[in-house]
């Protein structure tokens, strides 16, 4: 009889140090997964900077532009520095608009459309881009995972007993309210 | 919406869903293969027991071998084949995967043109969007079908190929599309559960045969008045599974790798969070095999070690008539039909 209270003991013991460690590496792949969208904005960046300094050869176009670039960049760095979000991703979102500007500026070129640099780089614009969105979807979905997890039973006891360690309050990357609206009467303009 | 799929009317996928049911599924199939691995070893030991035991029925010597009374040592042994052979089979496995086929390895650097570097680029996004961790090796192999397929029993050791001709005939999203399901198959640990699966599904049988030959031609050995009622009884059943139970696993493992491939369908619609690319993909796959059946047909007969590949490809290449690539024993698809697959991506034939 006590050989198996002592087997139930162990095995409840069992189930919540695997419950704990679970919801510490779900913790880390969220923490991972908002440092990867950090690395594909800096990836961003020099993807751009590479792009201009090509397309420097055909037009003048690009010493505004780079300037632009390079302080629209200095300001997000500024602003993550000091945890203003809100400025941060508007600067980010102002590069978004100078790199499909320059995918039109391709279109009038014919020559710099040939040119197999500015082909790749174009390639590379439009990977970027895609890297960012799928990097905040992966952090999303790795949000939502945790928090399944978490609010569910009977991980959710063990989330009350440790809830120094395991809970957190991670946000979803989403857009503001305004922003929501801006988007949504957004038409593009020919 | 792209050409291929207007006769097709259009739901949304619920790639959760079918991610959870197919779970399922492959849980129930793994432990049914190793219920019977055991069993047969329950077998082997019962019927080697017979000789000791003469007298024992068949439910004795049964509860003898669970409860330990007797050691099952056939089991134990076959349990220890079972683990080395894994393990020698995941270390091998990676280089037996392009075996026979005209490759060459593409990365950062070495692209030789655009689609390269877009190939590239889009299995690093979908890399990013699964949350790997590791960079898989991506390959280019020459030919005209089109075709891909990953491998790897973990992350870290993951690659996948794709045919020139699969590059070249798709668009970015539906290029974008099959690498989702490939990489769906690297974070699903397919190549590792389908190969243990047939791993265990073929110890099971050479075990079974070893048995039966051994039962039929040391019968005439044995001295009269040892014959055994159970020893009778074991044999008949060891008769009777030695034909059926090879027809068990074959179906067993044609349904789990049905089972993978409609959760790699499902994994792609996750990543990409759209299932058009892949549906238009998956046809245009089709159709491309069925028009060129002839040339296909002979391309893959030239590339030795076809068989090798073909669970593992998006596409199963018998389904378009093209033998070469199965063998006697594979009469089935591994892969469900292109209808199932749609179905299940939420597009059904409009009426």
């Amino acid at each position: 009889m006590t050989l198996i209270i002592v087997l139930i003991l162990v095995a409840i013991i069992g189930y919540a140090v695997l419950c704990y460690n679970g919801l510490i590496s779900q913790i880390e792949s969220v923490r991972n997964n908002q440092k990867q969208i950090d690395i594909q904005l800096d990836r961003r960046f020099k993807v751009f900077e590479s792009l201009i300094n090509v397309v420097k050869k055909y037009m003048d176009y690009e010493q505004t532009t780079l300037k632009d670039v390079v302080a629209l960049r200095n300001q997000a760095q500024q602003a993550q520095a000091s945890g203003d979000e809100k400025t941060r991703i508007a600067a980010e979102n102002k590069i978004s608009n100078i790199a499909s500007g320059l995918n039109v500026v391709f279109e009038q070129y014919p020559d710099l459309k040939a040119n197999q640099n500015v082909m790749q780089l174009q390639e590379e614009i439009v990977s970027t881009e895609n890297k960012l969105a799928y990097a905040k979807q992966s952090y999303n979905d790795s949000v939502e995972r945790y928090n399944a997890n978490k609010k569910s039973f009977p991980t959710t006891l063990i989330v009350s007993a440790f809830s120094a360690k395991v809970d957190f309050d991670f946000p979803y990357w989403q857009l503001s309210e305004q922003k929501i609206a801006e988007q949504e009467s957004y038409t593009v303009q020919l | 919406m792209a050409d291929e799929l207007q006769h097709y009317a259009v739901s949304p996928a619920d790639w959760r869903r079918t991610l959870r049911q197919n779970n399922y599924r492959t849980y129930i199939i793994i432990t049914l293969f190793f219920l019977i691995y055991c069993a047969i070893g329950l077998l082997v030991d019962m019927y080697m027991a017979t000789t000791y035991y003469p007298q024992a029925t068949i439910p004795q010597l049964f509860h003898a071998l669970i409860t330990f009374k007797i050691f099952p040592l056939a089991t134990s042994i076959m349990l220890i084949i079972a683990g080395v052979s894994l393990f020698v089979s995941y270390i091998l496995y990676d280089k037996l995967m392009l075996l026979g086929t005209e490759y060459h390895e593409i990365s950062p650097g070495n692209f030789q043109s655009v689609p390269e570097q877009q190939l590239y680029n889009v299995v690093e996004e979908m890399k990013i969007a699964a949350g790997l961790r590791y960079m898989p090796k991506v390959f280019i192999i020459d030919a005209d079908y089109m075709n891909a397929f990953a491998s790897g029993y973990s992350e870290k050791s993951a690659m996948v190929a794709i045919t020139r001709g699969l590059m070249e005939k798709l668009n970015r999203d539906e290029l974008q599309a099959v690498m989702a399901h490939e990489l769906s198959h690297i974070r699903h640990l397919d190549i590792k559960l389908t190969l243990t699966a047939s791993l265990l599904s073929n110890l099971t049988i050479m075990a079974l045969d070893m048995l039966f030959y051994n039962a039929i031609f040391s019968g005439g050995g044995r001295r009269d008045g040892e014959d055994s009622r159970s020893r009778n009884g074991l044999l008949m059943i060891i008769v009777v599974l030695r034909y059926l139970l090879p027809v068990i696993s074959v179906l067993l493992l044609l349904y789990l790798s049905r089972t993978r491939e409609l959760m790699a369908d499902a994994g792609s619609v996750e990543l990409m969070r759209t299932n058009q690319p892949l549906a238009s993909a998956l046809m245009k796959i089709s159709d491309d095999h069925t028009q060129n059946r002839d040339k296909y047909n002979a391309e893959y007969k030239q590339t030795p070690h076809e068989n090798v590949r073909r669970e593992a490809y998006i596409y199963d290449p018998t389904q378009a008539g093209i033998e070469s690539v199965a063998s006697v024993s594979e009469l089935f698809s591994t892969h469900p039909s292109l209808e199932a697959r749609l179905a299940a991506l939420g597009f059904k034939i409009k009426k």
